[in-house]
């Protein structure tokens, strides 16, 4: 997916969840769980989705384990045994089931702890950006004002960026250090992973937040608000216990949405050289590693590049699962 | 003098300057098509030379890397230039005969050849005062210029680099329009060898005068050619170059080819820029017509593909070294048995693998490429008696051994530094550093790996002491000229290291080998003089300040119907040479 | 109406205001490098070039003073400034490479708008049937594909020279339309078809989402029961009114792809202002970063205006909000 595109996408596939959570968030209130699970569970595609998951993060967790039982060498280990005299990598074989990479690793190794690296992106920058965009959208929603002012004008000066370029920017500015230090500001960020989750969470919370605010704005205005403001209730107790649960099903269906650009974004960038750090594994830098050599090496491209694939389906499947068990109106 | 003495004298004397690798740039010494003389070739055709990058500089005053030279003696004519087959003594171009040495050596004169034009817009014939002038601009900061200080900065009266507006060097007269004479401070052999380097080819002042006022200098933009190409250009004299596509040359009008040694076959050469995907410009080389590689070497599936379907089209160029260096100023690798360790667990086989196999290039077991005067004396393919350089899979046994020397009990590094190593961000390089990499952790140590394109990891780390980097896995070397001196002055002189744009980058400062360096220099007489260099190429591989691990095979291909010839001097085509079948 | 787009206008160049400052301070405060060595380069020895580059860039000055004089070239005399990396011109390197991008978006918008549209009309009006079934699942693994992976898996598959079936031109082969118009279709055929994939499901989906809506509303339902074709009740009432997010889409789309399709300007080798952008910024090349990025964001402004003064004069209601 076209990274810089995923963002105008997103937004208007934002302005349709808005509307629909809004009926959905409305109809849900009066709807117990339980027909929510039951509308889920019979969705198979939806559950064999989240089997898929489930399983994806057990390899992830237990990587160590899987990759000793398959009695291959470890993620970051070359073994020039296994390149020809032209150094080129050989093929899946029974040894290396997924093949080599141009340096002699274990394709399968690395496939296996690239997961993590997806995992980690999908769990923490996804954790970062809704924290952020739930706060930000609750605050310019609830006290409006200059708050509101503020945030929302913040969030127009964001969405004018180039995002890929603006993260591209901001992780590799963070690689021009001088004077032993690496990293930006006085080296106190260093290129990697957390760097990745960082930018990610920093280019992504505005449509939450956008969202939140929407569903916000019309929250305050509601019976239930009001009552609970007439009975002199705090603003924080408000926001915390009468506005935040309402809020919980767009919050789902938006963050399911965003958990599989979240990926396609570290993947990008590490495939541009701009997201994790050699030797680390990820899906996106082995299908870069993989660029030169893609016509007569396949297995090195294929293998990481149907990983990624499936994860994201498997995400993109359990967003539309659960938004439609949460759209009254599915007919599924 | 005879020319039997210019080429005694010539090789007895050794460049100061040496290509740094660029951008992926290559060795050569053509085994293949480009060895011997270059046939004949058909006149005509157009030829494209396809590049992954930019050109760095393409003021002759500038031109410093290898793709810069390729275009810039195709345009320009120094007073002397190499022919592609020769590596050791460069033939009269602009000059009409050797320089006659007079005064002790101090007084060189240089008679040019009379009607050597320049192409248009300025039209008119090349003089000494125009030779006189493009030394005299490349002393500016407008025109910068690396090696202007270091080889004419003995011309008497040569100022500091960096002026504002060109100074008049007295010491550079020119009595006629024909004649040029250097007076200087001291004898110097290194000095006439310059003389081949594009800094010396013809500016004209009158026309260049307004590009050279402007910092930097706008003259590379409407450079006058004086050889058999020009740089097409618009109806404004403002060269047609397109940054990151394209820049095409045509024949220049003005150039005749009884001025010379040049056949220049080609009607039209086309470099083509921004090919970064080099496996795909490799394979449309090696599939297509009328092509050549400009400044990447084909990667390994290409060479595979090339040596074993396609053998007349690649040509493997042998010269040059590479290296992994390890900074002696940076904890924990200031510790020599570290080092050791360190080049003990090396695995070269590994290394060499990731460039395209035994193809490309012999394990290196010290620095002195093999046919480089003093490669035998230094050790010759077994290399120097010394164990940790001595297995080419690497000993983990003998690397552990050296760390518990190092004070490290278990054999591996338990220290707390982290190793900085800042490596290519693409191509073969990235994979070269990713396995370098993979050996040092399993010595124990934790590496910071930064990947950069790789004139970034000279222009702002590896060449910056300042900088502090512990490893350098991309670095090696070419020299100028086939000589110790070129080999070792600027790599491995404490002398030599320099706050920018250093070379010396394992920062090796070892009084012992500063001395022999010194000393070095001054010696005459090929024999002794190899004998020397050699022993210290044995001095400093004691030091184990680097990893040695390929003396270079480069690779070069091109299209079934071009008949290639590669400049042995510059490890690439030679495009006054190249024609199309 | 006047006042409203005057409006918009104010805030779009406030916006550029904006963002072209924290352009500068990002890129100039982030990296702790020293830009006259940049801008030296290989020759960043020489001392007194080092010197004589801070004198004429300013580099000596306050930032702020920086700044003000970037904008002042900027703003009256358009001029971006040059390269660090080859002396170039930053605006006309820019100007030089935007046919090259907009060749490939334009062409990419053609596709995803011939594919996308009808398929999410089909989709919407036989939903369940295997035709919608097929078509969303194929769109779900579009949207999921990431594209240089597709791109690159095309590559092996069709380019003409390193391809299985090599039936399209490859990477690297991107010909100007001035100079060959047939060159220039061949070779974006292929990277059009992948910029369109993920758009063009995108497209379908929305458009079948709004469709589904659009259909069950009242006044369809008055429409069918009025005796209206089918098709006609589809097409007129349908998709009209449902098709107005996938405009307002289309625009934004356009106006971010525009400043650069890094990614299939990467696998694709073409020489498009993303590339560009994407080795200013490897090669901190500061000039020409603040360049890319500025129009990249004047590209998204400019979306964004046009849409919405388009909604303005579709829609009245706009105006007061």
């Amino acid at each position: 997916m076209t990274t810089p595109g995923v963002d105008a996408r997103s937004e208007a596939a934002e302005n349709r969840f808005a509307t629909e959570t809004i009926q959905s968030g409305a109809v849900t209130a009066r709807t117990p769980p339980q027909l929510f699970w039951g509308r889920l569970r019979r969705d198979k595609v939806a559950l064999c989705a989240l089997g898929f998951l489930v399983v994806l993060a057990l390899i992830a967790i237990f990587a160590p384990l899987i990759v000793h039982l398959a009695g291959v060498p470890g993620p970051n280990e070359p073994d020039k045994s296994t390149l020809d005299s032209f150094g080129l990598p050989t093929g899946p074989s029974g040894e290396h089931p997924f093949g080599v990479d141009g340096i002699g690793r274990d394709v399968f190794a690395r496939t296996v702890y690239g997961a993590r690296v997806s995992l980690e992106v999908a769990i923490l920058a996804t954790a970062l950006s809704v924290g952020i965009g739930v706060i930000a959208g609750m605050f310019a929603g609830f006290y409006r004002g200059w708050v509101d002012t503020a945030i929302s004008r913040g969030i127009d000066v964001l969405l004018a960026f180039p995002i890929l370029l603006l993260a591209i920017g901001i992780a590799s500015a963070c690689s021009f250090g001088r004077g032993g230090s690496s990293g930006c500001l006085g080296g106190s960020v260093k290129p990697g992973l957390a760097l990745v989750i960082l930018v990610i969470a920093f280019v992504n919370w505005t449509y939450m937040a956008r969202i939140v605010r929407g569903q916000v704005l019309s929250l305050r205005e509601k019976e239930f608000v009001e009552a609970a403001r007439s009975l002199g209730a705090s603003k924080t107790r408000i926001i915390f216990r009468e506005i935040l649960p309402n809020l919980v099903a767009p919050i789902i269906v938006y963050t399911t949405l965003i958990v599989p650009q979240n990926i396609l974004f570290e993947a990008a960038l590490s495939f541009l050289g701009v997201g994790v750090q050699p030797p680390q594994a990820s899906w996106g830098k082995m299908i870069a590693d993989a660029q030169g050599s893609f016509d007569t090496a396949w297995w090195f491209m294929v293998f990481p590049g149907v990983a990624l694939l499936l994860t994201v389906l498997a995400f993109n499947l359990i967003g539309d699962g659960l938004s439609d068990a949460l759209d009254p109106r599915s007919d599924r | 003098m005879s020319r039997h003495v210019w080429r005694v004298l010539a090789l007895a004397v050794a460049a100061l300057t040496a290509l740094t690798w660029s951008a992926c740039g290559g060795g050569d010494a053509a085994t293949g098509i480009g060895a011997g003389a270059p046939a004949k070739g058909k006149k005509g055709g157009t030829l494209n030379a396809l590049f992954a990058n930019d050109l760095e500089h393409i003021d002759p005053g500038e031109a410093f890397y290898q793709p810069d030279y390729m275009m810039v003696f195709a345009v320009h004519r120094p007073l002397y230039s190499f022919e592609p087959t020769n590596l050791e003594v460069a033939s009269p171009d602009l000059a009409a005969a050797p320089p006659k040495l007079s005064d002790g050596g101090r007084t060189v004169t240089v008679k040019l050849k009379p009607g050597v034009r320049y192409g248009p817009p300025v039209n008119r014939t090349a003089t000494s005062a125009d030779v006189k002038y493009a030394i005299e601009r490349a002393f500016t900061a407008a025109v910068p210029n690396g090696y202007a200080p270091t080889y004419f900065g003995i011309v008497e009266g040569a100022p500091e680099p960096g002026r504002k507006k060109p100074t008049d060097i007295k010491g550079i007269e020119t009595p006629d329009e024909e004649t040029i004479v250097f007076r200087l401070s001291e004898s110097s052999g290194a000095f006439i060898k310059a003389l081949s380097l594009p800094i010396t080819a013809p500016v004209p002042e009158d026309y260049a005068k307004r590009y050279d006022a402007e910092t930097p200098s706008q003259y590379a933009t409407h450079q006058a050619a004086t050889g058999p190409y020009m740089i097409e250009a618009g109806k404004d004299g403002r060269i047609t170059y397109e940054i990151g596509k394209r820049m095409t040359l045509v024949r220049n009008p003005n150039w005749s080819a009884a001025t010379d040694f040049r056949p220049a076959y080609l009607d039209r050469i086309e470099l083509t820029m921004g090919n970064e995907d080099t496996t795909v410009a490799a394979r449309q080389i090696l599939k297509g017509k009328g092509l050549i590689n400009g400044d990447f070497p084909p990667d390994p599936p290409v060479i595979k593909e090339a040596v074993q379907r396609r053998k007349s089209q690649i040509t493997f160029a042998p010269l040059g070294n590479r290296y992994i260096s390890l900074n002696t100023k940076v904890k924990p690798l200031d510790d020599v048995n570290v080092r050791k360790a360190i080049v003990a667990a090396s695995d070269r086989n590994a290394l060499r693998l990731t460039r395209g196999g035994p193809i490309v290039g012999d394990l290196a077991t010290h620095f002195l490429a093999p046919g480089q005067p003093g490669f035998e004396e230094a050790g010759g393919m077994k290399g120097p008696n010394l164990d940790f350089i001595q297995n080419p899979d690497g000993s983990m046994a003998l690397a552990a051994e050296y760390m518990k020397k190092a004070g490290y009990a278990s054999g591996r590094y338990t220290g707390s530094e982290t190793l900085t190593m800042v490596g290519d961000d693409s191509g073969v390089g990235a994979r070269t550093a990713e396995v370098f990499q993979s050996q040092l952790q399993k010595l124990g140590f934790e590496v910071d790996f930064r990947q950069v394109p790789h004139d970034t990891m000279f222009s702002k780390f590896c060449n910056v002491p300042e900088a502090r980097v512990a490893v350098c896995p991309n670095v090696g070397w070419l020299p100028d000229f086939a000589d110790g001196q070129a080999w070792f002055d600027p790599t491995f002189s404490g002398e030599s290291i320099v706050p920018e744009n250093n070379s010396n980058w394992p920062q090796l400062d070892f009084p012992a080998i500063n001395e022999a360096i010194d000393d070095a220099k001054k010696i005459t007489g090929q024999a002794r003089r190899d004998k020397a260099w050699g022993k210290i190429d044995r001095m400093v591989m004691a030091q184990a300040p680097a990893v040695p691990w390929i003396w270079d095979k480069q690779a070069n291909i091109a299209s079934s119907d071009v008949q290639g010839a590669i400049a042995r001097w510059n490890a690439q085509w030679d495009l006054s040479f190249t024609s199309i079948k | 109406m006047v006042t409203y787009i005057l409006r918009r206008l104010l805030w779009a160049a406030f916006l550029v205001l904006v963002v072209s400052f924290l352009t500068f301070v990002i890129f100039y405060a982030l990296p702790s490098a020293d830009p006259a060595v940049l801008r030296a380069g290989a020759r960043s020895g020489n001392q007194a070039l080092l010197e004589s580059i801070r004198d004429t860039l300013g580099l000596d000055e306050p930032w702020y003073v920086q700044y003000a004089k970037y904008m002042e070239r900027l703003l009256f005399h358009f001029d971006f400034g040059f390269s660090y990396r080859n002396d170039a011109s930053v605006r006309e390197q820019i100007f030089d490479r935007i046919p090259a991008t907009a060749s490939l978006v334009l062409g990419a918008a053609v596709v995803w708008i011939a594919v996308g549209i009808p398929v999410g009309v089909v989709s919407a009006t036989r939903r369940r049937s295997w035709i919608d079934r097929i078509a969303m699942g194929a769109a779900l693994v579009a949207i999921s594909a990431p594209v240089y992976w597709l791109g690159l898996v095309v590559l092996y598959l069709f380019a003409d020279d390193i391809g299985r079936f090599p039936v399209f031109k490859g990477s690297g082969s991107y010909v100007p339309l001035t100079e060959s118009p047939a060159g220039w279709f061949g070779s974006l055929l292929l990277p059009w078809l992948v910029l369109a994939a993920t758009a063009a499901a995108f497209y379908a989906r929305l458009l079948r989402g709004n469709l589904r809506d659009v259909l069950s509303e009242d006044y369809i339902r008055t429409a069918r029961a009025k005796g209206l074709r089918e098709r006609s009740v589809v097409w007129r009432h349908g998709v009209r009114s449902a098709i107005t997010p996938v405009v307002t889409l289309l625009g934004l789309d356009i106006g971010i792809l525009l400043g650069g399709a890094i990614l299939t300007e990467t696998v694709f080798n073409i020489p498009g202002v993303g590339r560009l952008a994407f080795s200013a910024i490897r090669g901190a090349d500061l000039p020409m970063i603040q360049g890319t990025v500025l129009i990249g964001a004047l590209f998204i402004i400019l979306a964004n205006l046009v849409v919405d003064v388009l909604y303005g004069f579709l829609d009245p209601r706009v105006r007061v909000g």
